[in-house]
């Protein structure tokens, strides 16, 4: 078992970084560099364990992992924290952010600056870290070193050359980098003597030993087994055992003031043991106060998840309880669609966890899923009383309510200069407010927009993307709730609401909803035995139509020389297909056409920024 | 019950690009070991068909009229004294326009084959094109004055509609075209793109449009207009017949009576089981000359297969089916609409219903 070590000789760091700047890859360096991994069981990007994290070549779950380097002959314990990366888990971020004293600010030198590197450089300063500036993989024959030198050595205030330049993938420069971290990050400073107080920055749920804590220790020391208390939850546990990752799960008799490391909880619901809260000592041990910063997650996007099958609803259900053992805020509850039979209504932190989510269901227990247009949380205010919409179908009917209100982000673009134009234009396209605009350099600019979430859930991000060739990047945090001149527009088929495809969109874009709406569904609707009107309306106020005309012909023209077993298949075949409908009112509607419906506005979803 | 006898012959002089039938372009060395073949299958058959009286006999294809005159006339003598062929039965022989002439059709009606179905498919050169049939248009008025002058007296012409260029007016006039040859029997059909075909492949590739139904929809009414109005009475979705004409062979198939197929690749179906022979016609002959009945593979009708069959074949004629068959609901649905009408006890389609059969079928089968 590692001995205790001296706090004066623990670093406690993260490696902040836009997505694909490098950051799995420089963390595989530093796991070689410090002999943490041996050379034969070493593999690409080490810390990303989940097989859906390494496809995405995101984090998911942050880790932290312990890893020993020597320098004149002093032996340092260096916590590297892994953060996750996407603007839908800026809480997560600044919970990890607060494990550390400091941070690798990592800039790819060919790309340059990104909102994420901008947003969470932020976010590490006013958490009080050091950061320690580095442009990476230098290698590029496109690396541009001495502008981006001077970009980040002005966005974090000291002298260009204290800008390390490193290369991740050849390990060029990084043992500097890594003294550089040792020198610069100054020691936790927490209190050994005083009453436990250790942070849990995230957590995760192993199926035979139950919720793990990762855990900061601030003050006190945590004992491998005790009795513990979680302090905003209020839950008394006996803690099985306190650990750290070296990188596999290796047990300590303590974990000390200062340290990183991980608890075997003994609870079985990860909702007992949530990010943000304070582990203390139960009973007459108890901290007084918790550590500052604890939140409950919120979620910001919801969508209602319908199996493609109607008779998998259980299995659905089965599998959603599973999966909120191990995500904290995923929130679900049931609900029924005329159109689309008995499903869930999910809240998630954002567009990513809402995929993560869906693809989990899909991929872990194989169910095959339709998911409804995602939308934000809307408040409809009548007097005193506020209703909460998460489905755009039980928003109510105009005239009975006083306002409606929507969230609000506040949004960070950052873009070559040469864009601002394009960018403006869909900021402004997008209901946005200009807050703020300056340069990072003459070529580069920061603009800051506020905006409604509801419009950034759609396709912003891409169409920011196409907009400037794929330049700029986006960060965004809510920033509360704004009245807003939303409606409710339905989609009829045969006279017959579709609850499944309304929406709440804003006054001015209602038509322009309704008409996308009915054209898309008219290409989707197979033609029946009669006409079928498909109509956009707000309350009784018909915006847009479409008809598909009535069927004419279904005949196999050609029927006799004695072949008619092959008619007869060709028939049951068309017989299964119609088993596969869904019947709206009077219309007959297949499963593809709702999942394609639906699917087009899901292809048009942000992506925003994923840090790596 | 009467039973039908088809007989397949696989030879055509080139492959039409919408043709999926067994048949082939090239095979003529084969012809004369292929007809010894149907005779010899015809032997190894007959004794399951003891006690059954075909009412019926139909020579299709390919193009059976490639076959020399005298091959024709020795095949329907050999059958005739292989299995139990109706002396009034009706035999009939599908023509294509450019390989008969006066002198073969007087010998083919003397050799028994009492019907001729002429294969015109349309009148007007693009449709032909398109459909790559090389024949002219004026070749089939031409077959079909030779075929007055050798004595025919019950004529189908085939036509097909909706080919890529066609347009309702160029339909019209094949209409009209066959109206004025005045034959006994038209067999119209919207055509069906096959995807094992070139045509196929080539709809596939988006080389040449999907018909559109609709337009083939206003064909089909076109049809029943021009052809009505001539006197042809529409008995089944794509045939329309002068009083007492219609083609009983095919009605045998939809009114499920039992038929025996013979050659590559043809069905038989009887008391619930159908079979059909194996397709090559390589492999058929080997079977046959080694005495085996070449049967590819077979079925036994399920009693759910047998209630789609019974609804699918009889709706498709104006026999149509027992009322008190299916699920009153659905039907009078489908009555309401103006789909299917009451003769007597029986539901009938009406020509609209006709042309959404399947529609039907699914509705009134589940």
């Amino acid at each position: 078992m590692p001995a205790v070590t001296e706090p004066t000789r623990i670093r406690n760091f993260c490696i902040i970084a836009h997505i694909d700047h490098g950051k799995s890859t420089l963390a595989d360096r530093l796991l070689e560099l410090t002999h943490t991994v041996p050379d034969r069981d070493m593999r690409e990007q080490y810390l990303d364990k989940m097989e859906l994290e390494r496809e995405r070549g995101i984090t998911i779950k942050a880790q932290a992992v312990r890893l020993a380097y020597r320098t004149s002959d002093v032996d340092h314990e260096l916590n590297l924290i892994d953060t996750p990366g996407h603007v839908d888990f800026t809480y997560e971020v600044s919970r990890s952010l607060a494990a550390c004293e400091g941070a690798i600010l990592l800039v790819d030198a060919a790309q340059g600056m990104e909102a994420q590197t901008l947003a969470n450089y932020h976010l590490a300063r006013d958490a009080g870290l050091v950061i320690v500036p580095a442009l990476n993989k230098i290698d590029l024959p496109q690396a541009n070193v001495e502008e981006n030198r001077r970009e980040l050595a002005e966005l974090v205030g000291v002298d260009p050359d204290e800008v390390l330049a490193v290369s991740g993938k050849t390990g060029q420069g990084v043992t500097h980098l890594l003294e550089r971290v040792i020198e610069r990050v100054p020691p936790p400073s927490g209190d050994p003597n005083a009453r436990l107080r250790a942070l849990i920055f995230d957590s995760s749920f192993d199926p035979y030993r139950g919720v793990v804590a990762y855990v900061r220790v601030f003050d006190g020391a945590l004992p491998s087994r005790s009795k513990v208390r979680f302090m905003a939850t209020g839950i008394d546990s006996d803690a099985e055992e306190a650990g750290v990752f070296a990188p596999e799960a290796t047990p300590v008799t303590s974990l000390d003031a200062g340290e990183v490391g991980y608890l075997v909880t003994g609870l079985k619901d990860v909702h007992q043991v949530k990010v943000g809260d304070t582990v203390s000592l139960a009973g007459k041990q108890r901290a007084q106060e918790p550590l500052p910063g604890y939140r409950e997650p919120l979620p910001m996007v919801w969508s209602g998840l319908y199996p493609a099958e109607g008779g998998d609803y259980t299995e659905l259900r089965d599998a959603l309880d599973r999966l909120k053992l191990s995500d904290a805020a995923l929130v679900f509850e049931p609900e029924t669609s005329q159109a689309l039979g008995f499903g869930f209504r999910c809240g998630f932190l954002g567009l990513l966890h809402m995929d993560i989510v869906k693809e989990r269901l899909e991929r872990e227990f194989s169910l095959e899923l339709i998911a409804t247009a995602p939308n934000v949380e809307f408040h409809a205010v009548r007097g005193d009383e506020t209703i909460v919409v998460h489905n755009p179908s039980e928003m109510p009917q105009p005239g009975t309510y006083d306002r409606v209100e929507e969230p609000i982000v506040l949004g960070t673009i950052i873009t070559p200069s040469e864009y601002l134009g394009p960018v403006f234009e869909l900021c402004q396209s997008r209901r946005g407010e200009l807050l703020e605009m300056s340069y990072l350099s003459p070529e580069r600019a920061e603009v800051h927009y506020k905006l409604p979430l509801a419009e950034i859930i759609f396709d912003f991000f891409d169409q920011l993307k196409s907009r400037t060739r794929g330049y700029a990047s986006l960060d965004y945090e809510p920033i509360g709730y704004e009245l807003s001149e939303l409606v409710r527009v339905d989609v009829l088929l045969h006279g017959e609401p579709v609850d499944a495809f309304s929406s709440v969109v804003h006054r001015d874009k209602a038509y322009g909803y309704g008409r996308g709406m009915v054209e898309r569904l008219r290409e989707l609707i197979p033609r029946q035995l009669f006409d079928v009107a498909i109509q956009a309306s707000i309350g009784s106020r018909i915006i847009a139509r479409e008809t598909v005309k009535a069927k004419r012909k279904d005949v196999l023209a050609k029927c006799y020389g004695g072949d008619i077993t092959r008619k007869r298949k060709l028939l049951e075949e068309q017989k299964k297909g119609k088993a596969r409908l869904r019947r709206v009112g009077r219309v007959d509607v297949p499963q593809e056409a709702f999942i394609e419906a639906l699917r087009i506005d899901k292809g048009n979803r942000t992506k925003a920024g994923t840090r790596s | 019950m009467s039973a039908g006898l088809y007989v397949h012959v696989p030879f055509c002089v080139t492959r039409c690009g919408y043709c999926d039938f067994n048949a082939y372009a090239g095979l003529d060395h084969l012809r004369s070991r292929y007809l010894a073949a149907q005779v010899r299958e015809a032997e190894l058959a007959a004794p399951e068909w003891l006690g059954e009286t075909f009412a019926s006999a139909f020579l299709g294809g390919g193009t059976p009229t490639t076959l020399d005159v005298e091959d024709l006339q020795a095949l329907v003598s050999r059958l005739r004294s292989t299995l139990d062929v109706a002396s009034d039965a009706e035999i009939t022989i599908e023509a294509n326009p450019d390989t008969v002439d006066r002198a073969k059709l007087s010998a083919l009606l003397d050799a028994g084959y009492t019907r001729l179905s002429m294969g015109a498919q349309s009148f007007d050169r693009t449709v032909l094109e398109s459909l790559e049939r090389l024949h002219d248009p004026d070749s089939v008025k031409r077959a079909m004055h030779a075929a007055r002058e050798a004595g025919y007296a019950n004529v189908n012409v085939d036509l097909i509609y909706g080919a890529n260029g066609e347009t309702l007016e160029s339909w019209e006039r094949t209409l009209r075209v066959t109206v004025d040859l005045q034959p006994e029997h038209v067999s119209a059909y919207a055509l069906t793109i096959e995807q094992s075909t070139s045509l196929g492949r080539k709809v596939q590739r988006g080389v040449v449009p999907a018909p559109d139904a609709d337009l083939q929809a206003d064909m089909f009414e076109l049809a029943c207009e021009v052809l009505g109005e001539a006197g042809f009475h529409h008995y089944e979705v794509s045939n329309w017949a002068k009083p007492g004409l219609e083609c009983r062979h095919n009605l045998g198939y939809w009114e499920r009576r039992p038929y025996l197929g013979l050659g590559a690749g043809a069905h038989s179906y009887r008391d619930g089981r159908r079979w059909w022979n194996v397709r090559p016609p390589e492999e058929y002959l080997s079977l046959v000359e080694s005495g085996r009945l070449p049967v590819g593979g077979e079925e036994h009708l399920t009693p759910q297969e047998e209630d789609l069959e019974e609804i699918f074949l009889k709706l498709r004629t104006l026999e149509g089916i027992p009322v008190i068959s299916v699920a009153s609901g659905v039907a009078l649905g489908f009555l309401e609409q103006g789909l299917l009408r009451m003769v007597d006890d029986h539901l009938v389609p009406t020509e609209r219903g006709m042309f959404l059969l399947n529609e039907l079928v699914l509705g009134l089968a589940s």
